[in-house]
């Protein structure tokens, strides 16, 4: 089906965005053709390498499943990993972790009876994309 | 003949991406405040900087600007040392809450166990590390008697994370070009896989230090290491994009050379200003956020990053190599055009007639 296509609509970045596909595209065919692995990956001379977004966010809130109150000050982790974080007053955290197959969160008291005393849980997490929101309930001792 | 047609493949290839133009970097110089007094700094930063630090929000706002970000748009704080500034994790979480990936350049000094958990909770994607030299000569140019042993640390944690896109940075000069070897296995050892080497720019507190300066001598013995380190693979070793370097071009890094300094390279510094990376002149800027709209003066200005015709003049007028060169990194000149501050394939030249 054809549609009309304005200048106005496909302005994009000071060049009309059908010029643009087509620059895109022998941009990518000479940069194969000058064979240099990094004509696409580049880092500034005084800057970091580029970022290659490896990683899910991992998000949510933990609740007391006796009170189904928010529970402050439980270490959430991601299993032989360093990274851990700790709940706060809502019960909530969040961090981003490396990508894999699979993750296993650990839920855990580490506070002795400071905002009570709660059983450890283990979740186990598959095939997520990039993000994912827990509802974590923990049982009172 | 393969090799000129790679050669003129990647001129156009330059060609088409500048006119292009799409951002994939942004330095965002989120303070000027440092905790060393490196004698080599190009930005002459202190502990006590002049300048505040920018308020999250201000940049906030100007990144909103943009309202399309290509996937590998990354978002770089820089400094001074990032790390000074208490919020860093906020900022890293709201940048990524507004669509960008970010990164950070450090000098390891407050890099420990508790702070690489945290960035890398906030998601932290990429980082770099500065080491220049061995325990005595990095504790020298970093004008500090434990800097060795913090960034040993540092390199130690960035390394066990295979999140991270790493690499270390050394700014070789008079003092460390004779252990470069023993730098480069100190790293294998450590497990670092990518090394990026750089000569000083005679700016800031190293334009009257000579011992910083490498000899023309010095320049092609650095290309050299590089070069037959590339051959042996043990690690992924290049020359910084700091300048050309002519016939040594492929034998020290992965490309031709391409200064993307306001083609793909965008920055927001201190005071507001915008402009392309922030060892560039600062009177390049080209509007300043706390006025003008980011996203306007990206696609609209910039012309003299775009168009590099005003540096042939001087020692380029007349160059063989400027087709290739294009005045050299934008860092190498000032306002007053003069001609090029350093020409690095000239330091090499000079040094194969000796």
């Amino acid at each position: 089906m054809h549609r009309s296509i304005t200048k106005e609509s496909f302005n994009f970045g000071g060049i009309r965005k059908y010029t643009k596909m087509k620059l895109s595209w022998r941009r990518k065919i000479l940069g194969g053709l000058s064979l240099t692995t990094a004509a696409f990956i580049f880092q500034a001379c005084y800057g970091t390498p580029q970022d290659m977004g490896l990683d899910i966010y991992i998000t949510g809130q933990v609740r007391s499943g006796k009170t189904n109150n928010p529970v402050k000050g439980i270490k959430v982790s991601v299993t032989d990993k360093l990274q851990y974080e700790i709940t706060d007053a809502e019960g909530k955290f969040s961090l981003y972790t490396e990508t894999a197959e699979k993750y296993e969160i650990r839920f855990e008291d580490i506070d002795s009876s400071q905002n009570g005393i709660f059983a450890a849980k283990d979740t186990l997490l598959t095939g997520i994309d990039k993000t994912v929101y827990l509802n974590i309930v923990l049982e009172e001792n | 003949m393969l090799l000129l047609l790679r050669k003129k493949s990647f001129q156009r290839f330059k060609k088409i991406e500048t006119r292009i133009h799409e951002l994939n970097y942004l330095f965002w110089e989120c303070t000027t405040r440092c905790n060393m007094r490196c004698i080599h700094c190009g930005s002459d930063c202190s502990q006590n900087s002049s300048y505040n630090d920018m308020p999250l929000t201000d940049f906030i706002s100007a990144l909103d600007t943009l309202k399309f970000k290509p996937d590998n748009f990354t978002v770089v704080l820089t400094g001074g040392e990032p790390l000074l500034r208490i919020d860093i994790e906020k900022c890293g979480r709201e940048i990524r809450k507004h669509g960008a990936r970010w990164s950070m350049v450090s000098n390891g000094y407050l890099y420990d166990r508790q702070k690489h958990i945290s960035l890398l909770n906030a998601g932290l994607g990429a980082l770099t590390l500065s080491l220049d030299g061995m325990k005595e000569n990095h504790n020298w140019l970093r004008n500090s008697i434990d800097s060795f042993s913090k960034v040993d640390e540092a390199i130690s944690l960035a390394v066990s994370s295979s999140r991270l896109n790493f690499d270390i940075v050394t700014c070789v000069n008079r003092r460390n070009i004779n252990e470069l070897t023993s730098i480069c296995n100190y790293l294998i050892r450590k497990g670092v896989k990518a090394w990026r080497l750089f000569t000083i720019n005679p700016s800031g507190r190293a334009k009257d230090n000579q011992e910083l300066i490498l000899t023309d001598l010095q320049f092609k013995e650095l290309l050299d290491f590089i070069s037959l380190k590339r051959k042996e693979k043990s690690i992924d070793i290049k020359f910084s994009c700091e300048g050309y370097v002519g016939r040594y071009e492929l034998k020290v890094r992965d490309s031709f050379f391409f200064c993307r300094a306001g083609i793909n390279i965008g920055s927001i510094l201190i005071d507001g200003s915008i402009s392309a990376c922030p060892n560039i002149d600062r009177t390049f800027s080209q509007g300043n956020i706390y006025k003008d709209n980011f996203s306007e003066i990206w696609n609209n200005k910039y012309q003299l990053f775009r168009d590099r015709s005003w540096t042939k003049t001087g020692q380029c007028e007349n160059c063989q190599e400027y087709p290739y060169c294009q005045g050299n990194g934008l860092h190498s000149h000032n306002a007053n055009n003069r001609g090029v501050l350093i020409c690095h394939n000239g330091k090499l030249e000079k040094a194969l007639k000796e």
